[in-house]
This record gives structure tokens, C-alpha cells and sequence, in this order.
């Protein structure tokens, strides 16, 4: 699906969340996931300002490993400040989606 | 830092000039696109610059680790590079040069007008 950017906007900083939650995981690996996920108009650069913020605001816990690649690579996990974070933002996104639902179905 | 490097500000120089030899190793459409980083930055940036350095190491390294998984840059930072660089130093909300001038233009007019007593 394409434009979605701007609805998006909102919710990628929990999904970014989410799929840390998953398992310790770089940059390049959560776009592609994203990706994956059908947020094809979802880019490298977006999701590396998001990791800044997190890691900014105390949410990740940072890694430095050696890659096969090239440079080292930061992988990142969540620490428990991550996932209180995490859980604000599914209630917070049960609530908004619950609240959107009934006004599609005409519920007052 | 040692205070000799803060007023001669040769911790910047050094730090610039490794910036540029990790530059120079990226392919070339990574070093247009440092370069654009680089322009876009520099309003965000204090009085001395300082506040960019770990900013630019963050930004460098980026380009480096996707360079290193074969990459185009247009995939990594799309078309948006001023939008890139507004994100990096905390949203379009940071506040830059402008701003602050602004601000301290504000604050001369409100005190020469509470002055005046109007």
C-alpha cells in the first residue's frame, strides 16, 4: 500500500519497539522488516532517527558487534524502560483502533 | 577535552579531519550525500560546532554500515536529506541559529518597550 507514511508516522516508533522486543537486531534488519511487513515506503534513514530517539531517551540498550561486512554494526535490545514504553503504546493503540472502529460502525 | 583543545579547538580539527578519511573510502554517491548531511547540519549547530561531532559520527556511520550492505543511498535516506538531518538533531522542532536569534531579537523588543512603558 502506498502513502501511508503519514498514518504511519505516529505508530512506527512502537513498531520499531515491537520487533526490538522480538529479539536484539540492528537497523538495516528492522527496515527490512518493515519492509517485509508491506511498509515498503519505509527507509533506512527513517528508522535510524527512530533508534536515535529511543536510545536518547533510555529506552534501548546499544551493542557494538564486529560484522563480516564491513564497519561494526549497533544492534539493540530493549531494557525495562523499553518495554514499559511498549506496552503505554499498545494500550495507547487498542484505545485509538477501538475508538476508530466504532466510529466506522456508527456507535455513539 | 583539554582546555588547551577547547580554546584552540583542535579536538574539532582532528575530529573533522577523521571524518573526512572515513568519507573518502565511501562510494561516491555516499560522499554526495555526506556532503548534503554536512550542509544540512551546520544550522543546528552551537556557537563552536561541538554539538555536531557526535551527531556526524552517528550520521557517518549510518552511510558506512549500509554502505557495507551494498546500498544505494537513495534507499537508505530517500530524497528527504534536510528532513534526514532535522530528525537527527531531534525533530523539526531543534532549535537552530535562527531561532535563537529570534529569540534574543524578541527579547530586546519586549524589554525596550517595557522601557518605554507600553
Amino acid at each position: 500500500m502506498e502513502d501511508l507514511t503519514e498514518m504511519l508516522k505516529g505508530t512506527l516508533e512502537g513498531c520499531v519497539l515491537e520487533i526490538i522486543n522480538g529479539e536484539e537486531t540492528y537497523g538495516y534488519a528492522i527496515t527490512r522488516r518493515l519492509n517485509e511487513l508491506g511498509f515498503a515506503d519505509v527507509i533506512d534513514g527513517t528508522v535510524y532517527t527512530i533508534l536515535l530517539r529511543l536510545e536518547r531517551n533510555g529506552l534501548v540498550q546499544v551493542t557494538k558487534r564486529p560484522s563480516e561486512v564491513g564497519p561494526p554494526r549497533k544492534f539493540y535490545a530493549l531494557n525495562d524502560a523499553g518495554r514499559a514504553e511498549l506496552a503505554t503504546f499498545w494500550a495507547k493503540w487498542e484505545y485509538l483502533s477501538s475508538r476508530i472502529d466504532s466510529l466506522r460502525k456508527g456507535v455513539r | 577535552m583539554s582546555f588547551w583543545e577547547t580554546v584552540t579547538g583542535s579536538d574539532l580539527t582532528r575530529h573533522w579531519t577523521a571524518f573526512e578519511a572515513r568519507a573518502r573510502v565511501l562510494p561516491d554517491d555516499y560522499r554526495a550525500a555526506w556532503e548534503q548531511i554536512k550542509a544540512g547540519l551546520f544550522p543546528h549547530g552551537d556557537f563552536t560546532g561541538r554539538n555536531l561531532t557526535p551527531i556526524l559520527d552517528s550520521a557517518l556511520a549510518l552511510l558506512e554500515e549500509a554502505a557495507a550492505e551494498g546500498q544505494s543511498v537513495g534507499e537508505v535516506l530517500g530524497d528527504d536529506i534536510p528532513g534526514f538531518c532535522a530528525a537527527l538533531t531531534g525533530g523539526t522542532g531543534a532549535r537552530t541559529y535562527r531561532d535563537r536569534w529570534r529569540e534574543q531579537l524578541n527579547d530586546n523588543v519586549a524589554r525596550k518597550l517595557s522601557r518605554l512603558g507600553g
